[in-house]
């Protein structure tokens, strides 16, 4: 099993409601709490799993709002694990979920920094590094109803942006995304091989309008009108306009 | 990157300690310096395991939980960092065993299995100390040979200088000692100068490659958090860009070209003090080059954070 | 798969459904709790409203609950102290309220619109208006004055149905979208379940609006346009599609008053009138019989040939012509060219042919059918719902502007011109919508001591006659709402009535309450000059506004301004109705309402506002609260929300009524209802039958039903007034032509006459009207961020870390050539004020507009923050910059700064100039003083770490630790 996201940019509208959601199950979840620093001050900052980030791409008046969530890739060649030295960062054999067992942890940071997307965060007040679990006290959780067996972020997102599955099941909802959108990795050249993939916005054709009417005065238009009118109206009901 | 001080005086310090003992070792493996007695060479032995002590207990100062330090052993298989813990504690006994087959017995076969485990250890250590930084892909300025290379250079030279300077107090091999000095100080200063070139040749992932977006510029419009988050503490330092030019160049005249100037006898002639001055004017050096190895590295996730290329 | 620890200990958990109420979208969400500490809020799967997802604000309710800036018990302002200097003393809830009873039975007793009871973003109108009225006080309103009104008449003048939440995209079928001026807009989850429903069918999605943020972002199109002229725009389509010959003739003679005939009679007060036959009967041209004929009949009868076009002379001498002439006249003009509009709107005609091109070949050449046989109100049998795949919706953008009405009427008349409205693919109204037009509701005018009111105090003026003024035309109410100055003002004026309760404008008051409103924040224009409002004193040393009593639950800067403070709940703590007769959550295709539950323990001293009104009103007798003995009729809330009927069988909440809960809409009250909807998930659905879907203004099916649950008060046809005769009657009396009351003033005629047109119209907006525009070149408006709309307690400390700070967006090549650099400090002066913030460039913003997130500014020390939160030290608001009053003209009142018909209050007309701050200026100004901490208030945590339960971590052998080797080299997974 290889389990991870897909996240589609078409849709995405950048509200927040994934990093949000995560935050909130994970505070109490397997690897919290996820400590908020100055939560009222000056500089309030905590630990997120989830960071929504929104750009602009190409120049007015041709820019398009692009809404970039990025959590935990769950590589395949995660960097992040072959550098810990304690053994806290390893990938699961069974499902390829990236985790820190925080037991083990002695707070390094050098995971993070061979992580390219951000997904590390130290927890300042426990001294150890957090990160996406994929919800994995969720997702394994036989007492959840089946439906509810899924990450915080993707139950909770609006635009349903979000969707978790098996990739290695090639008929599996990812799978077939990724497949048919497109589906792409972020920073692909570092060869991490990233799980999550990310769907482009989709390109659409020119919409086809109604052919462009030779210009008639507007008098002589509700002229033309008022002798057709009877016409018309004898069409009613078989769809004249 | 964020330049730790406690990081920058690990590998600065520890880096000089294996440096000055892989120095010493080869001396009495090579026999090319039999004036030293053992007094002598334990007491400069005891001073490298000293400066290495100094900097791996400061190394343990940037660990959020250093309870779980032990723990840095068990992942020898793939962690550079799990080797340079796992090497450089065992640096210790085989240090302290040649030191004492030094003392006790002279030169035995034990003396010599010693000596060349423990040079080799040294060098070991600082490899992987580079290994740890060369294979991080996220960060282009250290993903290169160059840094392992740095890394041993920059124990070599510095411990070099401090092993001369003791030998110049006891009066010991000056001539020879200052020769390798500047021989080192060259290759180093020669590798730090390509470094510097290398790094500012543009390469590696962009805000495009970074997010997919290739055919047209990129911006960031919101970061999406009010306040820095741990990663733009961790790795959004940055320092403007004539700070850098400027930083460079006192590196390079504090680490090489003073020492250089001091050592070659243009300053005067050359004796303990200038010595002195040169190994307190590289010592400087190597470490502002140190601060410069962090600060001008620029991690992949400021991309995310809106910069355009690292 | 290894066995896995048991991470949640679901034994010790308990979950609660209840209603979500970080803002007016209302989802259904489900609690988790562990004791009285909430594990998880979700998105309840089965609510209507979300369907199992929900947004940012509902995910950080937890911070809501532990916001340290909660009010914790009753606070009256300390004797001797000054009002704003946000000095308490703690007071028990007998003594508030006997205090505060004394006052009000008093002034009940003698002037009863002495009290003004005002509220902000609350969900319970129906509640707060029913106890209004029992009061006998005409000045009460909630918010929509300054958010939603123009959408909301806008619509039910003209369609019946209205964008705001009276109605939805038909998500499911429409190929084509045009999204008008939304932000987060309600609603925020359901837009955005929606627009991923459509972008998955492949309809396209264009998005007008000049920012491109939030929904826009994924549009297949946008179009920057510059605010305030979006009617133009409209309009310019209307042209495009009447020049091609676009539009739904048979939809027009219908459903519409198109065939209808409007009298031309220049001159006279018939002029612009419609015609009628004795009986009121509107009439119609038979083309058969080359004579008048009633519209009714025209419906009906195959023989009557109503005429969709002509200038006729009735027999009578009359001469006519079809509202549908009028229209074509006045839009294929070349005033409405897309040349002669491009420059205005900031949109290439290009554009603006292709768009209404792109529109009229969806709506007629890829027109989708449903199979559904249905009936319309004459009899007349359909085989099958036709679908013009239009959809449109509109919100704030539209909705914040002086000609807002205007332009909302100009996007409803493209609907119809397309045929696009409550069919399959279009526009849907939401139960009870759509309605009569308008609905047969006045406002109240007349008033006596101890006497409740004999109709509402908002409602639906029909003409002059139904205006709130005096006999010498004088506005009666405090905000002056339904005067001549705003004679639609369907949602009252709230920004308008701290400015006029203090002037004594058009009479002082005694008492202002409110409710969840943040009036000397930012929920007024002006807000500095507010906070001195609130301040002022008369000549004895009295405030001119006695006394103010506000209900919240947190430390807003209002509490701070207050003379009694009611600390209300949070939504997790109280019981709770979103009822039918408010602002329901129904779909378009169920009728829907629903409850809230606590499924949190109140900790501290606070009660809900609900039943704090329901004691309230007991204590002063109102008559449908008190038996004629004095006694209680109502034991609490709860038991008044069951047993209370508006009308025999219709109560606040629709479900489970009848004895024993088997009756649905009506029926009698049940005394287990409560517990009902709790067994349901707290709410109530009655679901459309497949007949009953479309057409709802003309189905019969639906109608009959409609009235048989109070829904409307007939069941006879909801016909859409492309033509607005009550307007036409309001532009009469302005030109003193009206066969009834008639303004005074010089300056109310000459608004009636200009912007009643009783056509869609579109002008410019009146501050750009009055300013000169090379002084202040830019628009300035404002929007709320995903994560905070609507959401009155951005001080939640999980949300804040997304934002702390607000920034002036604008665009980068302009901001380049004026020398402004990103993140610069600068200067935004408008003719009322002027602020210090920072820039962001950015790409997807129209030239000429500049914007910021609103209301992430804050007073220091408010909310529970820190005085140097950024917050209030970096964070900023635009309402400094915004006067409730327009630029003054020589000799003439101050007129209110707001739609002039609705009297919408008009924020996004701001117009401003930029200028870089100097050298060392920085910081966001004006600032306050700070706000003083209240009176037992606990310290803000400085680092939070909120969890349930101690963490089950998931540990790794230590022997796999030792044993695996690298990743990409064999063992991997």
């Amino acid at each position: 099993m290889k389990l991870g996201l897909v996240i589609d940019l078409d849709t995405c509208v950048g509200c927040h409601a994934c990093a949000v959601a995560c935050k909130q199950w994970n505070t109490s979840g397997t690897t919290g709490p996820l400590s908020d620093y100055d939560a009222y001050g000056k500089e309030p900052s905590g630990v997120w799993f989830n960071r929504v980030r929104h750009y602009e791409v190409d120049d007015f008046p041709n820019s398009k709002t692009i809404n970039t969530p990025m959590s935990c890739m769950h590589c395949e060649d995660a960097a992040c694990v072959t550098v810990c030295p304690t053994g806290a960062s390893y990938k699961r054999e069974e499902d390829g979920i990236v985790l820190v067992d925080q037991s083990k942890c002695m707070g390094c940071n050098l995971c993070a920094w061979a992580c390219p997307y951000g997904a590390r965060e130290l927890d300042e007040e426990d001294g150890v590094m957090k990160k996406c679990t994929l919800c994995v006290d969720r997702i394994h959780d036989k007492n959840l109803p089946e439906a509810e067996r899924q990450p915080a972020c993707v139950m909770t997102c609006p635009s349903n942006a979000r969707h978790f599955g098996d990739f290695d099941d090639p008929e599996s909802n990812v799978s077939t995304l990724v497949r048919e959108r497109g589906g792409y990795s972020m920073m692909p050249e570092l060869g991490y091989e990233p799980t999550n993939k990310y769907l482009p916005p989709r390109q659409r054709p020119a919409a086809p309008t109604v052919e462009r009417k030779a210009a008639t005065s507007g008098e002589s238009l509700i002229g033309k009108w008022m002798k057709r009118q009877k016409d018309a109206f004898n069409n009613l009901g078989k769809g004249a306009r | 990157m964020h330049p730790a001080l406690s990081v920058i005086f690990f590998t600065v310090t520890a880096g000089a300690g294996y440096g000055l003992l892989f120095l010493l070792g080869l001396l009495r493996l090579l026999g090319l310096a039999p004036d030293i007695s053992p007094d002598q060479l334990v007491a400069m032995g005891l001073i490298g395991l000293l400066l290495v002590t100094a900097g791996l207990l400061s190394s343990t100062l940037h660990l959020a939980n250093p309870k779980n330090a032990w723990r840095a052993f068990t992942r020898f298989r793939t962690s550079w960092l799990s080797r340079e813990a796992v090497f450089a504690v065992a640096f210790y006994p085989v240090a302290l065993l040649w030191l004492a087959c030094e003392w006790f017995t002279g030169n035995t076969a034990a003396t010599v299995f010693f000596g060349i485990l423990m040079a080799l250890l040294a060098v070991v250590v600082l490899i992987c100390t580079g290994m740890i930084y060369a294979t991080l892909k996220t960060i282009r300025q250290w993903h290169t040979a160059l840094t392992p290379v740095n890394f041993v250079l920059l124990g070599l030279f510095p411990g070099t200088l401090i092993l001369s300077v003791m030998l110049a107090q006891q009066g010991l091999m000056f001539e020879p000692m200052a020769r390798l000095v500047l021989v080192l100080l060259v290759i180093a200063a020669l590798v730090k100068v390509i470094y510097f070139y290398w790094i500012g040749q543009p390469a590696g992932p962009t805000i495009n490659t970074a997010l997919g977006f290739t055919r047209a510029t990129v911006r960031l419009l919101d970061v999406g958090h009010a306040s820095d988050t741990f990663h733009n503490k961790e790795f959004g330092y940055q320092v403007d860009r004539i700070r850098i030019i400027w930083l460079r160049g006192v590196s390079i005249v504090l680490a090489f070209v003073l020492p250089l100037l001091l050592i070659g006898g243009l300053l005067g002639e050359v004796g303990f003090g200038m010595l002195l001055l040169a190994v307190i004017s590289a010592y400087a050096g190597v470490f502002v080059e140190r601060w410069l190895f962090f600060a001008e590295a620029r991690h992949v996730v400021n991309l995310y954070h809106g910069m355009q290329r690292t | 798969m290894s066995v896995l620890p048991e991470f949640e200990n679901h034994a010790e958990q308990t979950v609660k459904m209840t209603t979500c109420y970080m803002c007016a979208c209302r989802c259904g969400i489900k609690v988790t709790m562990e004791g009285n500490e909430i594990r998880f809020i979700q998105g309840n799967p089965d609510h209507p409203v979300n369907k199992g997802v929900l947004c940012a604000k509902g995910n950080a309710g937890i911070m809501k609950q532990k916001s340290p800036a909660k009010l914790t018990q009753p606070l009256v302002r300390k004797a001797g102290t000054a009002r704003g200097d946000g000095e308490f003393e703690p007071i028990s809830w007998d003594k508030a309220l006997g205090l505060l009873t004394e006052r009000l039975r008093k002034i009940r007793a003698t002037d009863p619109k002495r009290l003004a009871f005002f509220t902000g973003r609350d969900q319970m109108q129906a509640l707060t208006g029913f106890w209004a009225s029992q009061f006998g006080t005409i000045n009460w309103a909630a918010h929509g004055g300054f958010c939603s009104v123009n959408m909301a008449a806008g619509g039910l003048y003209m369609t019946g149905q209205s964008f705001w939440e009276f109605g939805d995209p038909d998500w499911d079928h429409a190929k084509y979208f045009m999204l008008w001026g939304v932000a987060e807009d309600h609603a925020s989850n359901p837009i955005k379940i929606g627009l991923e429903k459509l972008k998955r069918r492949g309809a396209r999605f264009v998005a007008i609006n000049p920012v491109r943020t939030g929904y826009q972002a994924i549009a297949d199109e946008w179009i920057g346009i510059r605010p305030g002229t979006d009617g133009l725009l409209a309009l310019s389509f209307a042209h495009v599609l009447l020049k091609n010959e676009q539009f739904d003739w048979e939809f027009l003679t219908r459903y519409t008053n198109a065939t209808q005939l409007i009298i031309d009679a220049p001159g006279t007060s018939q002029h612009g009138l419609l015609l009628r036959d004795e009986a009121g009967e509107l009439q119609v041209w038979n083309q058969t019989s080359d004579n008048v004929a009633s519209w009714t009949e025209s419906s009906h009868e195959n023989d009557v040939e109503a005429a969709l076009f002509g200038e006729y002379t009735t027999a009578d001498g009359v001469r006519v012509k079809t509202v549908m002439t009028q229209l074509a006249e006045k839009y294929l003009s070349e005033d409405y060219a897309p040349e002669k509009v491009a420059a205005t709107v900031g949109v290439d005609a290009e554009t603006i042919e292709r768009l209404a091109l792109e529109m009229a070949h969806v709506a007629f050449q890829e027109t989708i059918t449903i199979d559904t046989p249905w009936t319309d109100w004459t009899g007349r049998h359909h085989e099958k719902f036709i679908g013009r795949p239009v959809a449109m919706h509109a919100m704030r953008g539209i909705s914040a502007h002086s000609n807002g009405f205007q332009t909302c009427r100009a996007i409803h008349l493209l609907q119809v011109l397309l045929g696009a409205v409550d069919c399959p693919g279009s526009h849907l109204a939401k139960p009870p919508f759509p309605k009569h037009i308008a609905p047969p509701i006045k406002p109240a005018r007349a008033m006596a001591p101890d006497t409740p009111l004999s109709s509402p105090p908002l409602g639906f003026p029909m003409g002059p006659e139904d205006l709130v003024v005096d006999a010498n035309g004088e506005p009666l109410r405090i905000d002056k709402a339904y005067s001549w100055e705003a004679p639609i003002a369907n949602h009252g004026m709230m920004h308008m009535v701290i400015n006029n309760a203090v002037k004594g404008d058009p009479y002082p008051i005694d008492t202002l309450i409110l409710f969840m409103a943040n009036m000397s924040w930012n929920s007024s224009m002006n807000t500095a000059e507010v906070q001195d409002m609130l301040r002022e004193k008369d000549e004895y040393g009295d405030y001119k506004l006695p006394f103010i009593v506000t209900s919240d639950a947190f430390h807003s800067e209002m509490v701070n301004f207050s003379d009694l403070v009611l600390p209300d709940t949070t939504y997790l703590e109280r019981f709770d109705t979103i009822s039918m007769l408010d602002r329901p959550i129904s779909e378009p295709h169920a009728a829907c309402d629903s409850i809230r539950q606590p499924v949190v323990e109140l900790d501290r001293d606070v009660r809900p506002w609900q039943e704090v009104l329901i004691d309230i009103g007991t204590r002063l007798e109102f008559p449908a609260l008190t038996n004629p003995d004095g006694g209680a009729k109502f034991k609490d809330y709860k038991d008044f929300i069951t047993n209370w009927e508006k009308s025999p069988g219709i109560g606040f909440l629709a479900g489970w009524r009848g004895e024993n809960g088997e009756e649905s809409m009506v029926g009698a009250p049940n005394p287990d209802q409560w517990q009902a909807y709790q067994d349901n998930g707290c709410f109530f659905e009655h679901h459309l039958p497949p007949e009953q879907r479309y057409y709802r203004f003309a189905n019969k099916d639906y109608l009959e039903w409609s009235k048989s649950v109070g829904f409307n008060a007939h069941s006879g046809p909801i016909v859409m007034e492309l033509y607005s005769e009550v307007l036409q009657k309001f532009r009469l009396a302005g030109q003193g032509l009206y066969d009834g009351p008639q303004p005074v003033h010089e300056v109310d005629k000459q608004r009636l006459v200009q912007y009643f047109d009783p056509l869609p119209d579109w002008y410019v907006p009146l501050e750009e009207q009055r300013v000169d525009n090379e002084q202040y070149p830019f628009h300035a408006v404002n929007q709320r961020p995903m994560f905070m709309y609507h959401s009155w307690d951005s001080q939640n400390a999980w949300l804040r870390q997304i934002m702390a700070q607000n920034y002036l967006y604008m665009n980068r090549q302009r901001g380049v050539k004026m020398g402004i650099e990103d993140l610069a400090w600068v200067w935004v002066e408008s003719h009322h004020g002027k602020i210090r913030c920072q820039v962001k460039l950015m790409e997807g913003c129209n030239p000429d507009t500049v914007w910021t997130w609103n209301a992430i500014g804050k007073q220091s020390g408010a909310w529970g923050l820190s005085e140097d939160a950024p917050e209030s030290q970096k964070g900023f608001l635009m309402n400094h910059l915004i006067s409730e009053l327009l630029p003054a003209k020589d000799g003439e009142r101050g007129l209110s700064n707001s739609d002039p018909v609705t009297g919408q209050a008009a924020w996004y007309d701001l117009k401003v100039n930029i200028y870089p701050a100097a050298a060392g200026e920085t910081g966001s100004y004006p600032t306050f003083d700070a706000v003083k901490r209240l009176p037992d208030m606990a310290d803000a945590p400085a680092v939070l770490r909120y969890h349930t339960h101690e963490p089950v971590n998931l540990e790794r052998s230590l022997q796999d630790a030792l044993s695996r080797g690298h990743l990409s080299s064999g063992d991997k997974r």
